[in-house]
């Protein structure tokens, strides 16, 4: 049970944590184009940059301290909810301002200030040549804040506050530089995908709502906070069961609605490939380490409604593992090296939900964790080539880097390694320990999933190891080795101006209100923006990139290096050997993330003589995938991929899934809103209905007005007339 | 009838009128006595319905701040007005929306005497439709509104301003002619129940609270000929043709007051007259009604989605984000009601807000059609950032007004559908729910095409930020935003008795509904009807409670139930 906090609580400082990117926001919104304007250009993105990491850094450091202060308690006292004020606050309902300090969020919280204090850091590198420098620092504060409430908030619509909020600033870093059209329209994309997903959310939360409010007798008299996690989870198994199957499964399947939006699976994914029209350290940050994987969290946090619900837990398993091998087979045709990773992490995404499925919750959270590594180096170092590369993407355009990129060829070295599940290295410790959940559990959900094999998860799970490793090769390959550099055989650019706009004295009227620029105030404008352009071509010296993009690419390295024998406490050697030395990442998130009714403790358990053997497939899998693609890569780009072809090109489109969803949904849909608009609105409704009684009314007002002559003698007639009829038929029915 | 006389409500109510009239005595040459004349008299009139909150009390659901006046005795009608927790943010919305209006109005430069005297003559109309508590006067109030709003439209309209106008007119004139039909039945009713006709609305209800006042068939089309006015106003599907038409064409401030606050009348006639004094209508029309509601979200999504012209696109999002307060209100319980009476609030802050921000665009560029636009974000970067986030405000981000209003509206109309309140089935709110992703689409594409992409087209290259003073007016707007989707208890706590009696005159069975009239009755804190035995004479919401005579279904409690199954059957426990 959560432990009452008084104001003296250590676990208040995660106010601060919360608090401090809010600060960050506010500071770089208010000041940050004042302080360019006040200190210069270069001292003052200086001041920007240092007030930018300095609230992300001290985040981390005071989660460092929660989380040491967490770690010292017993494992059912490492939860901790502190309450600011009644956020909403009904009669019929209740959503206070509470945040959960717990090993989960905990853990999350130190990724994102982690990741995210590095991240910017290399931002303010990235970035410092960009005229928007005080707005990309106040989009990155504002997301960590958002990602920071999204995992500490104790309740659904608080969190939904975070899901929403760093969907917003997702949209607004992917079009980011919104004067290219197709990042704006990247970003729309982006928010509208996720919508879908958070429509899931949402009536997933009405649903808990609902039946919450409806067992008032059970959950206790008085209490309102219905959808608070700390009243819903001591009260789920009691409670939903009540409400029979559908409810049971309803509840996880439309929460996974809108984790498959999130976290961009299968086939609510389409909007993270186009997300990575952003600029680089947001691709690291937001759509790799930290908010894709809130998908994850929120299902791995609400995890007793997913194991409430054996097929909701197929389901999971199966979207996981379908996305995990169709997105590793969609980046086998991608030449830019910002989509390579995109996919890769739409399918690791996949992993963590196939983690999650057969009921390895903590599993996928470590995935969760060493992915948060790993991508983030990659993403970074694939930054600083693309810096290095004049903004270029395209791989085929690379080649023999490592002889001009030391320092970024050998962290995305460990990156490259780390994600292909060579061991000793992050990503194979998560990896095999996914697979091995996997394969161990099928004994226990063979009887709970029907006629389904559990062992089929294994083997997608298996072949996608082999095709990540493949592909990450490959991108490894083309970007660092080969024999040639490939972009001294482009043809030498012609020098243009990027965006060339006719400057006009046309002709306005009077000015009275002062709306409009003087003219030559619009033709210093028009002068700055016609920056040059620079493009890649054969006269092209790449440099690699200074301290503030080096440091952090080193930081994670080492993590990516180190962090998955850490956290596993070495846990799967040392168990093989015998030893029963505690998987320290699995103790620390049990309270939270361990099965809450699942047999956790017998499911996942084999021989020692199994485990080897699943360590040494998953190991011979990496090797295999890394071994082939280094033959075929090694001797430089291979000829028929100058041009994509054939399979390549269809998996590059996506096998065609976007085309077709853009088709259906935005060419007919939009053609038939427009028909509706043009025959129904405006024809039927409108025209019909509207104007058409009108024109009735009109029509009688016509011809009655032929009656209105103004003439004595015809109303004279008139009267006559009528007055014989009406007396002739009242004779007529008299003398009947 | 007792007399007494004047006070706060009527100085609000009449205080734009008054300085209206002064308005006229001055030569129409002095434009700027004009403006800024109209801007005090507004600011004013804002200042002293401060003080209707300050006076203001959310512990009861009685009226307060009543004042009757025996009127025309002969026939029953007296000049009643008062206010409660549903009218009273109505009242101040309408007070901060007129100095909101009337400061931008400031850019009309022709008949700007005129125009001036139509904004605060529509501003006392507007509230006192909000404070009438007698029907004859609340149907004056209700037409009285329309004429300054036609002339707004058909004298400083666009170019189709003729047609806009009349359609407006028609449209609501017609439906208010259904609604003068059954005031006049409603008042033979009475005369025949109580020996003597009245308009008055705590005597009607009353009357309702005892199942007195109309059944079966006759209450059904009284409810329909009320509905019918209301939902034009509202607009539901399909009655919504004359609200694109008349947005598009008004004035920047006729835009504001039509959207802000004369969209809120409708829906406030639900809840203040259709609710409470047809109950079982009510209950049986509300699958329709929500179904209409479900239509009108999801159609005036897409319709606003495929609209070329700016305000064409917020007009027809009103008709959509009103389908979710509709919502609310047909999901007859608490969440769902207290959301559609604070969505009202937003909707009217949020739209308003649009409307005057695309009003100071189109100022400058004398267009509306997107594709006169693109590339403002670069050019207007402050007007930029303040539209964005009116718009999230518009999408309903979370911490943002919108949401909270949505939130409560769908959770309510989920929980109706979830319980089958009514009869409501579960398909029509989840549905509804889509409205949120569609709300999405056509607000992102807005400001992708109006915002996003290189400064290309000449006229727009040209164009300075938006000025200090029309920062301010957003900036005012975008306080309330986010005041409300942040601390919207500050909102809601006044609004609880009064919303949650309105459900117990709805829901519940004849002798157990609440009546204004009976001030022996109040609602306490936690939502159940109690019995009063004490009370303040001047602060009504200070009272003692004795015994709970219908429980809070949020607070069961066993005791209390049995106390209500007592005197249902009539025994005293």
């Amino acid at each position: 049970m959560a432990i009452p906090v008084d104001s003296q609580h250590w676990a208040n400082l995660i106010w601060a944590v919360l608090l401090l990117p809010l600060a960050g926001f506010l500071f770089q919104a208010a000041f940050g184009k004042k302080i360019t304007d006040l200190l210069g250009e270069s001292a003052g993105r200086a001041v920007l940059g240092f007030m930018a990491v300095l609230p992300i850094a001290a985040g981390f450091l005071l989660s460092v301290i929660i989380a040491r202060n967490l770690g010292g308690l017993e494992p059912e006292a490492r939860l901790f909810i502190t309450t600011w004020f009644n956020w909403i606050d009904l009669q019929s309902l209740q959503v206070p301002f509470e945040l959960r300090v717990d090993t989960l969020s905990m853990t999350m919280c130190l990724i994102v200030t982690g990741v995210g204090a590095l991240i910017h850091l290399y931002a303010t590198g990235y970035m410092a040549e960009d005229r928007d420098y005080p707005r990309f620092f106040t989009y990155m504060n504002l997301f960590i804040l958002f990602m920071l409430l999204l995992v500490l908030g104790n309740n659904l619509p608080l969190m939904f506050i975070g899901w929403e909020g760093v969907g917003l600033c997702s949209y607004l870093l992917i079009g980011f530089w919104y004067q290219k059209i197709e990042n704006a329209k990247a970003a729309n994309k982006a928010f509208i995908v996720n919508r879908i997903g958070d429509w899931g959310f949402m009536i997933g939360m009405f649903l808990l709502f609902a039946v919450f409010a409806a067992s008032q007798g059970v959950i206790g008299e008085g209490e309102l906070r219905y959808l608070s996690f700390d009243v819903m989870f001591a009260h789920a198994q009691e409670v939903i069961p009540q409400f029979g199957p559908v409810v049971i499964t309803a509840i996880p399947l439309l929460l996974f609605v809108g984790a498959m939006g999130k976290s961009a699976q299968f086939p609510l994914y389409l909007w993270l490939p186009d997300a990575m029209a952003g600029p680089t350290p947001v691709s690291a940050l937001i759509h790799a380490a930290t908010m894709v994987t809130a998908g994850v969290y929120m299902v791995t946090r609400c995890h007793i409604f997913f194991e409430l619900a054996p097929v909701a837990m197929l389901v999971v398993a199966c979207v996981g593992a379908f996305t995990a091998i169709f997105a590793a087979s969609v980046a086998f045709g991608q030449t830019d090296i910002k989509r390579v990773l995109a996919y890769s992490t739409v399918s690791q995404l996949g992993y963590m939900f196939l983690a999650c499925g057969v009921g390895a919750f903590s599993t996928g959270m470590f995935h969760v964790t060493t992915h948060a590594f790993f991508k983030a180096l990659l993403f970074l170092g694939s930054g600083s080539v693309i810096m290095a590369m004049s903004h270029d993407q395209d791989m085929r355009k690379y080649g023999k880097l490592s002889k001009y990129l030391p320092v970024t060829y050998f962290t995305m070295l460990v990156g490259w390694l780390a994600i292909a599940g060579i061991p000793p290295l992050a990503g194979f410790f998560s990896k095999d320990e996914i697979l091995s959940k996997v394969f161990s559990s099928g004994s226990h959900w063979a009887g709970q999933w029907g006629g389904f094999n559990p062992a089929v998860l294994y083997v997608v799970g298996l072949v996608t190891a082999v095709m990540t490793a493949a592909y990450m090769t490959r991108m490894f390959y083309l970007t660092f080795h080969g024999p040639e550099e490939r972009w001294r055989n482009l043809p030498v650019p012609a020098h243009h101006h990027a965006h060339a706009v006719a400057v006009t004295g046309e002709a306005h009227g009077p000015d009275e209100h002062g709306f409009f620029l003087a003219d030559e105030e619009v033709a210093r404008r028009a002068a700055e923006e016609e920056e040059t352009h620079h493009e890649l071509g054969p006269g092209h010296q790449p440099r690699e990139p200074g301290f503030t993009i080096r440091f952090p690419l080193l930081a994670l390295a080492a993590c990516s290096l180190l962090g998955g024998m850490i956290l596993a406490g070495l846990n799967p050697l040392a168990e093989m050997f015998g030893a029963e030395t505690p998987h320290f990442f699995e103790v620390w998130n049990e309270p939270s993330a361990g099965a809450a009714l699942l047999p956790a403790e017998t499911m996942f358990r084999t021989e020692h003589s199994t485990e080897w053997i699943l360590v040494g497939v998953s190991v011979l899998a990496a090797v295999i995938g890394i071994a082939y693609m280094r033959f075929r890569y090694a001797k430089g780009l291979p000829e028929d991929e100058r041009r994509l072809r054939g399979w390549r090109r269809a998996a590059g489109m996506q096998w065609y899934f976007d085309a077709a969803m853009y088709r259906l949904f935005v060419e007919w849909g939009g053609r038939f809103s427009n028909g509706v608009k043009r025959w129904f609105d405006e024809g039927v409704i409108d025209g019909l209905l509207v104007h058409g009684s009108a024109w009735t009314v009109g029509a009688f007002g016509k011809v009655f007005r032929k009656t209105e002559t103004g003439y004595v003698r015809t109303y004279a007639m008139t009267m006559l007339l009528g007055s014989v009829l009406i007396l002739g038929y009242f004779i007529w029915v008299v003398s009947r | 009838m007792d007399n007494t006389g004047f006070g706060l409500l009527s100085l609000v109510i009449f205080m734009p009128l008054m300085g209206g009239l002064f308005l006229m005595l001055v030569p129409k040459d002095f434009v700027k006595v004009h403006r800024y004349l109209a801007l005090a008299v507004t600011i004013l009139t804002f200042v002293a319905s401060l003080q209707i909150y300050r006076a203001f009390s959310g512990n009861t659901y009685h009226f307060q701040l009543v004042e009757s006046i025996p009127w025309i005795t002969s026939l029953g009608i007296t000049y009643k007005v008062g206010v409660d927790g549903i009218s009273l943010w109505l009242v101040l919305l309408t007070t901060f929306i007129a100095v909101i209006s009337v400061w931008f109005s400031f850019y009309v430069g022709e008949r700007a005497k005129e125009f001036m005297v139509f904004c605060l003559i529509l501003e006392t109309a507007l509230i006192g439709v909000f404070c009438a508590l007698d029907l004859i006067l609340f149907f004056i109030f209700f037409e009285a509104t329309l004429f300054p709003m036609y002339l707004m439209i058909a004298i400083w309209g666009g170019k189709n301003r003729a047609y806009a106008s009349v359609k407006f007119f028609l449209f609501t004139f017609l439906g208010s002619i259904f609604m003068l039909v059954a005031i006049v039945a409603l008042y033979f009713i009475t005369q025949e129940k109580l020996g003597e006709g009245t308009f008055d609305l705590i005597a009607m209800q009353e009357l309702a609270a005892a199942g007195d006042l109309a059944a079966g068939t006759v209450q059904l089309w009284l409810f329909a000929a009320f509905a019918v006015a209301f939902a034009v106003k509202v607009p539901f599907f399909p009655l919504h043709t004359w609200l694109p038409d008349a947005h598009t064409e008004a004035p920047t401030a006729g835009s504001i007051f039509l959207a802000a606050i004369m969209l809120k009348m409708g829906i406030y006639g639900f809840l203040r007259f259709c609710l409470p004094l047809f109950p079982e209508a009510s209950i049986q029309a509300a699958p329709l009604m929500m179904g209409l509601a479900v239509v009108g979200i999801i159609y005036g999504a897409v319709m606003a989605a495929m609209q070329p012209d700016w305000k064409r696109l917020i007009a027809y999002s009103s008709v959509s984000h009103l389908g979710f307060v509709m919502l609310g209100v047909f999901a007859l319980n608490h969440n769902g009601l207290m959301g559609s009476v604070l969505q009202s609030v937003n909707h009217g802050i949020s739209t308003g807000a649009l409307f005057l921000m695309v009003g100071m665009i189109y100022e400058r560029r004398h267009s509306r059609l997107f594709k006169d636009f693109g590339g403002l974000k670069r050019q207007m970067p402050m007007f930029s950032g303040l539209f964005l986030l009116i718009m999230l405000s518009s999408v309903a981000l979370p911490s943002m007004n919108g949401f909270i209003g949505e939130f409560l509206c769908l959770i309510g109309g989920f929980e109706a559908g979830f319980n089958g309140t009514a009869g409501i089935p579960i398909w029509m709110p989840v549905v509804a729910g889509s409205g949120i992703v569609f709300a999405a689409v056509y607000l992102l594409w807005m400001f992708q095409k109006a915002f996003y992409g290189p400064v290309d087209k000449a006229e727009i290259r040209r164009l300075r930020d938006i000025k200090v003073w029309e920062q301010g007016l957003c900036w005012g707007l975008v306080l309330f935003v986010f005041w409300i989707g942040l601390y919207p208890t500050f909102y809601t706590s006044k609004m609880e008795a009064s919303v949650n009696a309105l459900r117990h005159q709805t829901i519940q069975p004849p002798d157990a509904r609440p009546a204004w009239a009976d001030m022996s009755v109040d609602v306490n804190g936690r939502g159940d009807v109690v019995e009063v035995t004490g009370r303040d004479p001047v602060d009504l919401g200070v009272w003692t409670q004795v015994r709970v005579l219908v429980p809070s279904e949020h607070h069961k409690q066993r005791e209390d139930t049995e106390a209500v199954v007592a005197r249902r059957s009539g025994e005293q426990p």
